[in-house]
């Protein structure tokens, strides 16, 4: 049985998708037995979250976006410079 | 579009024959306009200024373009993008001075590395009154307010947290495209989440948006 220390150390890794087998079940023991644990668990999926929300990400600039047509097309470099 | 195969019929019935089915390459064009905006978005992140991010995609895309012949498997065209705007920014940092390094990024980080927002907000307790503590300090910050802490990061760490948490990639895939060994990848992971539970604690208390026990409360 893991100890809340280990538990938070593979917190996040858990979170990633990023344990194995063995690690994910010794985890999950762990947190059928913590309820702090299990809040902190919570907090740290909320808080990846936040930060892996696609909607926060700025859309592209249209004139960038005109820009990137142009070059696609077989244009002139954007950026002055010979291609 | 039915394939017509060669043969001594279809010839005397004056059918022109297509090639054998093979699988189709895109062109760079379709395959840059699939990913461009997560490019765009990545590209965002990692310079953490828009016009940056501008120069920085357009010369992703010409080093890219250039390079789509070598190309092996579009299918892993987005980690391919990735891995070349992040040389192009080294490459731009470098020109222009700046190193994308800004601390010794493998030795020591100060306390920040056993810092810990969860017992912070615990230890703290800035909404006494609140059933869900944590999950209420969260609700603090606007897009504006997650946007400044993540871009303050050390770039180095932040980049990491950028490839697997915002777009995906596994560990492996994320060191593989940084040309660090797995070690180093999850090691500079750490960090920079350690930074960002710090950095979102001190943007709150800065911003006056939780009081700390230092603080004296009405």
């Amino acid at each position: 049985m893991i100890d809340c220390r280990e538990a938070v150390r593979r917190m996040w890794s858990y979170l990633d998708h990023e344990l194995a087998a063995k690690p994910v079940s010794e985890f999950e023991a762990h947190l059928e037995t913590c309820q702090r644990c299990c809040g902190e668990l919570e907090f740290n999926r909320h808080l990846r979250e936040i930060v892996a929300d696609d909607e926060r990400a700025p859309a592209i600039p249209p004139d960038l976006r005109s820009r990137i047509e142009i070059l696609l097309a077989g244009g002139d470099d954007p950026t002055g410079q010979p291609t | 579009m039915a394939i017509v195969v060669e043969t001594k019929a279809t010839r005397s019935a004056g059918l022109t024959p297509l090639p054998l089915e093979q699988p189709e390459r895109p062109s760079f064009a379709d395959l840059a306009r699939i990913y461009l905006d997560r490019l765009y978005g990545f590209c965002v992140r990692l310079t953490n200024h828009p016009s940056d991010a501008e120069d920085l995609v357009q010369e992703t895309l010409l080093r890219a373009m250039r390079a789509y012949d070598g190309l092996r498997e579009p299918t892993r065209a987005k980690g391919w993008l990735f891995a070349i705007a992040t040389n192009a920014w080294r490459d731009l940092s470098r020109a222009r001075g700046r190193e994308i390094r800004t601390v010794p990024i493998d030795g020591p980080d100060g306390n920040v590395d056993e810092f810990s927002l969860f017992q912070t907000i615990a230890i703290e307790d800035p909404f006494p009154y609140s059933d869900e503590l944590h999950l209420d300090f969260l609700r603090l910050f606007r897009d504006e307010d997650v946007a400044a802490v993540f871009g303050s990061i050390t770039p180095a760490f932040r980049l990491p947290l950028i490839l697997t948490v915002i777009h995906g990639f596994s560990c492996k895939e994320a060191a593989a495209m940084l040309e660090v060994p797995l070690g180093t990848l999850l090691s500079r992971l750490h960090r920079g989440r350690k930074q960002l539970e710090r950095g979102l604690w001190d943007y709150a208390v800065a911003n006056g948006l939780v009081t700390t026990t230092d603080e004296e409360r009405p």
